[in-house]
């Protein structure tokens, strides 16, 4: 067994901080429980933060699975009633254009019927009416009640939550190396802190595995092979402002760009869906970016001249069943719950798959588990206890930070974001009380709590501003500072290149010429030392 | 900030839509870089915690409400400095004259709201209720004085309705129904040069706050007025008395309401520039014997928003002329790219005192660097508004007419004249 | 009502109002050609100031340029720098640096060796040349000379404890302090802008003087943001170390910064007075190529303008002055349509990693130019006998990566007026 530097125990500790984990986290501290949750980067950092946001009625599932239909749609009311804040009921449809089956098209309102799922037929003028930017050949269209909801929203308040009622810890980057196991029991969780390199021993009692697509490799980290995924990449785009004012789907069997989501102040088109057999190096394409956008043209032909601003891509974990074929658009959509008791394990359990709007459910079914193994009688509260809704979990929401400074009226509070007027009041707010900031917040983790970065200028600007106001406020006093805002703005590029055309380009050359030509951010460290070899040169 | 009256509510403008509508393609607030160069160079940055950028972001992000209710856009002079200054020429002002257009009469600055409906009430187009009866009177009451007391121009003339007189000559009312007697200079010049101008008994008023009101079916009224006026008197050139806004509202406003003029909207400064060039007004600057220095305001409604350079260059080329080359200093920034000086855009009317002389300071402070004693404007806001920002800071210049100088060159100002002038010059 | 379009002959039109078209029109009126000038500016604007030729190479900053050209001309022939000689470009550095100083701004002697000037991160960058106002602050750092660091309540983006925490190893006589700038007392953002004009003004330099004196303590000189004036900024600078008594430097800032400004409204406040016929801001409608002249079409707020001028020099710039357009498919030359060499196609305009030092391919994208820097067609044939080309638009240079936009705008811009001052005679 190594010497750990740091050690921590708790009743439960959870891997995997993203919808669900967080979801778990706050279903066993409403219980009474103490939970430590690790994340080997930050919150969100998967699927749960590489989705559409999209608040399913259920209408997308009706025509092939009821019974996942029917889930979303009972999810869906719950979470309007618990987390209105995190939601926007903004209503959706479904089109069919010209060239999609009109069979199919035709039997949408039977099938969500049979779902449960309230659904109206619009005349084609109805629909245009709604949304102006509907094609001329789009020849059928239903109202469904679809809405969005904000992951960001959803994570950060789960564990603002959780560390409120039962002290429980969030610790970031903190990356999973083995178990230690005794007689079918996890011990405890060898951990390392990847920023610090630091050692973490983390005993508990019990272990929840929400790793998401990465839960099949935790599992087999604890010898269970039970757990098998399928990785589908979806790729998405968003624009710099929002196109539509609900969600607009395509009446047809799933494919590329058929959904587009506001988010806020913005739209999401997408999404592809592609087999991947790694995790590593997950990251939007060309192609992929293109697949959405032929499409999404299809249903609102005005995204020809949209200025897109970033992709994004998640890996979807599908539980692969034996007989299902390798095709992701195909694979369940739902969720499994695995005890692993079959594998001789009686404290270790992976809740993965589903989707966002079930993720409550997820952290349900896990928490009752969990809750039965340690004999705590208490029962699941998340449906009816609603999502608090603190300052410091709102800064991720659009439009928020703005109305927030125009209100508070302070000239002072100088905005370091502007294309999000994020003014430095948040972020110091951010700094001084969000979940994860108990360590050193960086520019990235600020990024995850709140819009910084999430504008037309992705970065630019306020990567610097933001910098130099935590240089100001002591956070940095070394070249880290730098070095997070260099990989804070790589991690941006990584969704920024393969949109970059039309408006996004000068936008791009700007941001470059700012952080190349004016910071140096590429030959970091550098400068330094070519001078001092040319000062030692001349000297001799 | 947001200090709105909660009594009526100002219906929202969709900002990003109408910007979409309103803006050349490319040009529109979607190609915003979000660079603030457009705010680093605006005066209006800052005043109620708003600044152009500000204005294009909250627009993305839908703030329509907050837009809409702003009082900013009373404090934005409609200078366009931002649209210059903006890689991507993106116009702000456009969209502030839409949402000064959407607050209800009552809640507009009562200042431009009057000025505006008194343009509107009678045919004199005055926006200080000067009736034609009265501007008559005062015309002729000052033409005698000036025959009777300057033999040199016992001929003199300042004709009303002159059928077919060369030009058209728009008064802004100040001169008529505050200091009468400064009328008189710029028909000494008409006189000195023998042109052929006339005023009228309709539509004689230069001045046009219904544009600042952001009323544009009244500021169609008002150029329509004095459009028809110039046509049925079939003059040939249609100026005005030194003035910016009086340019910018008759000029724009005959493309944008697509009106028949028949006539030729001109500026004066371009016809000093020419009479000096072609002999007509043998002006120097053998007066300034004291070595005083002057600069020169370019206002944005002529220059920026109108003629561009060429009446810039034509401004200096008088200046000079009038001055001396060595006792002519030019602010910086100036010619297109100068400062809005804050008396624009209905400012001086709005009773936002404290937020107007905000934004002067950076007039002023140009002012103070180029060290001069004098600010040369062919603009009655832009007069009125460096002369109230030097009481304020305490600077120690004075603000003239051109037509002063030019009187004062020739050596035909009168006593009565020299308002605008220092001691040092009262008896020269 | 329309207005009679305004009409222009010139010898030269120098469509673009960067560092290429300025450099270009220097070059041109010091040789007596009649020019006008169009075109709104883009990238200027946020410049540092800094004149670099060349300060990148693959892995490597450069400690010497001329060096790294041997280098560039031997690993790259096609870009722009590689086409003209060493004793052309200190020529052209030394016209133009000149021309600058007497339009007034004073820039150091281009030298043998790079500068290593900084950046607002308290990093460094290689350059050739600096305002005068800011060497003191490469002279600081290279001597170790006690230093007090400015920063200003409300200048955000600029922050004396990054300068030091990031120079501090290298440069242990390091301080920083913050101050209120006089007369902008609320706390509300400022703009270097505006309190570069604001120091225009003799009595807020005076203010700002105490203000420093009383904060000196030991330091022997001190840096502060790039806010010294945008009129005559040596005045500026010269005054406020006298008052403060010692040694001043400028540091650039982030956009909007003062060293753009300045630049852009020195050379629309100066030229005109140089005879030469300046339209600004405003962009170019229509160009008709002819076997004897060109006409530029116009609209400014006023109406049209017409320029017809002999030789046309486009130093319109990239993607942010509008000279290259990008759609998904394709980059195009915006105003002429002239081809543009470039990646197969968009997959392959970006590498996977921000700064890959390799650069992203796209950013070497660009039109071609014979030896005389006349635009090609796709053939490789010269697409008028009058059509020059300077600047950052040059395919085969990657100006962000390599540092060397001025390099490349002021050198093309020489050899372009070169050659077509030997075609207009």
């Amino acid at each position: 067994m190594q010497t750990a530097d740091e050690t921590f125990e708790t009743d439960v500790l959870i891997i995997g901080g993203g919808v669900t984990g967080t979801g778990v986290m706050r279903d066993l501290a409403l219980r009474g429980i103490n939970c430590i949750l690790i994340d080997q980067r930050d919150l969100n950092a998967g699927a749960s933060g590489g989705n559409h946001g999209l608040l399913h009625s259920g209408g997308r599932y009706a025509s092939s699975d009821t019974e996942t239909a029917a889930e979303c749609r009972l999810e869906g009311e719950i979470l309007k009633r618990v987390a209105p804040d995190a939601i926007d009921e903004c209503g959706g449809l479904f089109v069919a254009v010209e060239g999609d089956d009109p069979e199919f098209a035709g039997r949408f309102g039977e099938h969500c019927d049979v779902a449960g799922i309230p659904c109206h037929q619009l005349t084609t003028k109805e629909a245009r009416e709604q949304e102006p930017g509907l094609s001329k050949r789009v020849f059928a269209a239903y109202s469904v009640p679809d809405g969005t909801v904000d992951p960001f929203r959803i994570t950060v308040a789960n564990v603002d939550h959780a560390r409120q009622l039962t002290d429980s810890l969030y610790l970031p980057h903190t990356r999973l190396q083995g178990f230690e196991m005794e007689d079918g029991v996890v011990v405890s969780a060898n951990c390392r802190d990847s920023r610090t390199g630091n050692r973490r021993s983390i005993r508990a009692r019990q272990v929840i595995n929400a790793g998401g697509a990465w839960a099949m490799e935790v599992a087999r980290l604890a010898g269970c092979s039970d757990v098998n995924l399928l990785y589908s990449k979806g790729t998405l785009i968003i624009s710099n402002t929002r196109v539509t004012k609900g969600v607009i789907n395509r009446l047809r069997p799933p494919g590329d760009g058929d959904i587009l989501v506001p988010g806020g102040t913005v739209s999401l088109l997408g999404t592809t869906s592609d087999t991947v057999t790694s995790l590593d190096d997950i990251r939007p394409t060309v192609a992929e970016v293109d697949r959405n956008l032929a499409e999404g043209m299809m249903m609102l032909p005005g995204l020809e001249n949209t200025r897109f601003i970033r992709a994004f891509s998640g890996v979807r974990p599908l539980i692969r069943e034996a007989a299902n074929s390798d095709d992701g658009r195909h694979a369940s959509r739902g969720f499994s719950l695995f005890d692993h008791e079959g594998e001789g394990l009686s404290n270790f359990a992976t809740v993965t798959g589903g989707k966002l709007t079930t993720f409550r459910l997820m952290a349900e079914k896990a928490g009752d588990l969990v809750a039965r193994r340690l004999g705590n009688p208490e029962l699941c509260k998340t449906a009816v206890e609603p999502l608090p809704s603190s300052d410091v979990v709102r800064w991720t929401e659009p439009g928020f930070a703005p109305r927030y400074w125009y209100r508070r009226n302070d000239p002072a509070d100088i905005i370091l974001c502007e294309c999000e007027m994020v003014p430095q009041s948040a972020v110091d707010d951010i700094v001084t009380s969000a979940p994860g900031a108990e360590h050193q917040m960086s520019l990235q983790a600020i990024g995850v709590r709140s819009r910084i970065g999430k504008g037309s200028c992705q970065g630019s600007f306020c990567s610097i501003n933001t910098t130099s106001h935590l240089y100001d406020r002591g956070i940095y006093d070394s070249i880290d500072g730098l070095l997070h805002a260099r990989d804070f703005v790589q991690g941006r590029f990584k969704g920024v290149g393969p949109i970059l055309w039309g408006e996004q380009m000068p936008q791009m050359e700007l941001a470059e010429a700012l952080h190349c030509s004016l910071m140096g951010l590429d030959y970091l460290g550098q400068s330094e030392r070519v001078e001092k070899e040319a000062g030692s040169g001349q000297s001799e | 900030m947001p200090a709105t009256s909660e009594l009526l509510p100002i219906a929202p403008i969709d900002f990003k839509a109408k910007a979409d509508e309103l803006l050349p393609e490319g040009a529109s607030y979607d190609s915003c870089l979000n660079c603030g160069l457009c705010s680093s160079g605006c005066p209006a940055s800052g005043l109620e915690g708003m600044d152009p950028r500000r204005f294009i972001r909250m627009a993305m992000l839908g703030m329509n409400e907050e837009l809409s209710n702003t009082r900013w856009i009373w404090t934005c002079t409609q200078c366009r400095r931002c649209m210059y200054v903006c890689p991507m020429s993106i116009d702000v002002s456009v969209l502030v004259g839409l949402a000064r257009g959407q607050w209800p009469d009552e809640k507009k600055p009562q200042g431009i709201v009057r000025s505006c409906d008194a343009q509107l009430r009678f045919s004199s187009t005055s926006a200080m209720g000067l009736r034609t009866e009265d501007f008559i009177e005062i015309v002729e009451e000052i033409a005698d004085e000036v025959k009777e007391s300057d033999e040199r121009f016992n001929d003199l003339e300042a004709p009303i309705d002159k059928q077919g007189a060369y030009f058209f000559i728009n008064q802004n009312s100040r001169e008529p129904a505050v200091e009468p007697e400064e009328l008189a200079p710029l028909w000494k010049i008409f006189h000195y040069v023998g042109a052929d101008w006339t005023y009228a008994s309709k539509g004689w008023a230069a001045e046009n706050f219904c544009m600042f009101a952001g009323d544009d079916a009244a500021w169609e009224t008002m150029v329509r007025q004095r459009v028809d006026a110039v046509n049925e008197l079939g003059c040939k050139v249609w100026v005005n008395t030194e003035c910016g806004h009086s340019f910018y509202t008759l000029w724009k406003g005959i493309d944008k309401f697509g009106l028949d003029a028949h006539f030729e909207p001109g500026s004066l400064i371009t016809y000093y520039a020419q009479w000096i060039r072609e002999g007509k007004l043998p002006v120097n600057a053998d007066w300034n014997t004291m070595g005083l220095k002057f600069t020169l305001q370019d206002p944005c409604q002529l220059v920026r928003k109108s003629i561009g350079d060429p009446v810039a260059d034509d401004l200096r080329f008088v200046a000079r002329a009038l001055v001396g080359e060595d006792n002519f200093v030019d602010m910086q920034p100036c010619r297109s790219a100068n400062y809005c000086c804050g008396g624009g855009g209905g400012f001086l009317q709005a009773g936002m005192n404290e937020q107007r002389r905000a934004y002067g300071k950076r007039k002023f402070d140009q002012i103070m660097t180029t060290q001069a004693d004098y600010v040369l404007t062919p603009c009655h806001n832009c007069h009125s508004q460096m002369e109230d920002i030097g009481e304020h800071y305490d600077g120690h210049y004075r603000v003239v007419h051109y037509w002063t100088l030019i009187c004062l060159s020739l050596g035909i100002l009168g006593e009565n004249e020299r308002k605008y002038l220092g001691p040092e010059l009262m008896d020269l | 009502m329309t207005t009679k379009p305004r009409v222009y002959q010139t010898q030269l039109a120098v469509i673009g109002s960067g560092l290429a078209g300025f450099a270009a029109a220097v070059f041109a009126l010091d040789k007596g050609i009649s020019t006008a000038q169009v075109g709104n500016t883009g990238a200027i604007a946020y410049t540092t100031g800094y004149l670099d030729l060349l300060g990148g190479c693959g892995e490597q900053l450069l400690e010497d340029p001329w060096e790294g050209l041997k280098q560039l001309r031997n690993d790259e022939p096609r870009h722009p720098l590689s086409r003209v000689s060493d004793g052309e470009i200190q020529e052209a550095f030394s016209l133009f640096t000149r021309a600058l100083s007497d339009m007034g701004i004073n820039y150091t002697k281009p030298g043998e060796r790079n500068l290593f000037a900084l950046s607002p991160a308290g990093t460094t960058k290689p350059t050739l040349s600096v305002p005068e106002t800011m060497i003191t602050g490469v002279t600081a750092k290279d001597s170790g000379a006690r230093t007090l660091i400015l920063d200003f309540v409300g200048l955000k983006g600029f922050s004396a404890l990054e300068l030091v925490s990031n120079l501090r190893k290298s440069w242990p006589g390091l301080t920083a302090k913050r101050l209120e700038f006089p007369g902008m007392t609320t706390g509300a953002q400022l703009y270097p802008e505006v309190m570069a004009r604001a120091l225009e003004v003799e009595s807020t330099r005076r203010q700002l003087a105490e203000m420093i004196r009383h904060e000196l303590g030991d330091a022997e000189c001190v840096g502060m943001p790039a806010i010294m004036g945008i009129h005559l900024p040596d005045r500026v600078h010269a005054d406020l170390q006298r008052m403060v008594g010692v040694p001043l430097f400028e540091i650039p800032t982030m956009p909007p910064a003062v060293p753009g400004i300045r630049l852009r409204e020195m050379f629309e406040q100066t030229f005109p007075a140089l005879g030469l016929i300046l339209v600004p801001q405003q962009k170019v409608k229509n160009v008709d190529l002819g076997e004897a002249g060109t006409v530029l079409s116009l609209k400014d707020s006023y109406g049209d303008v017409v320029i017809e001028t002999r030789a046309v020099l486009l130093a319109t710039g990239r993607f942010l002055s509008g000279g290259l357009h990008a759609d998904r498919f394709s980059i195009r030359e915006s105003l002429l349509g002239i081809p543009v060499t470039q990646p197969e196609d968009r997959a392959g305009w970006y590498r996977k990693d921000y700064f890959d030092h390799r650069g992203h391919p796209v950013n070497r994208a660009g039109i071609e130019v014979d030896e005389l820097f006349r635009p090609l067609d796709a053939s490789g044939v010269p697409i008028n006998e009058g059509l020059f080309a300077a600047g950052i638009l040059l395919a085969h240079q990657d100006w962000m990566r390599q540092r060397c936009g001025a390099g490349v705008a002021i050198a093309s811009a020489y050899k372009a007026v070169e050659a077509l001052s030997g075609y207009l005679s």
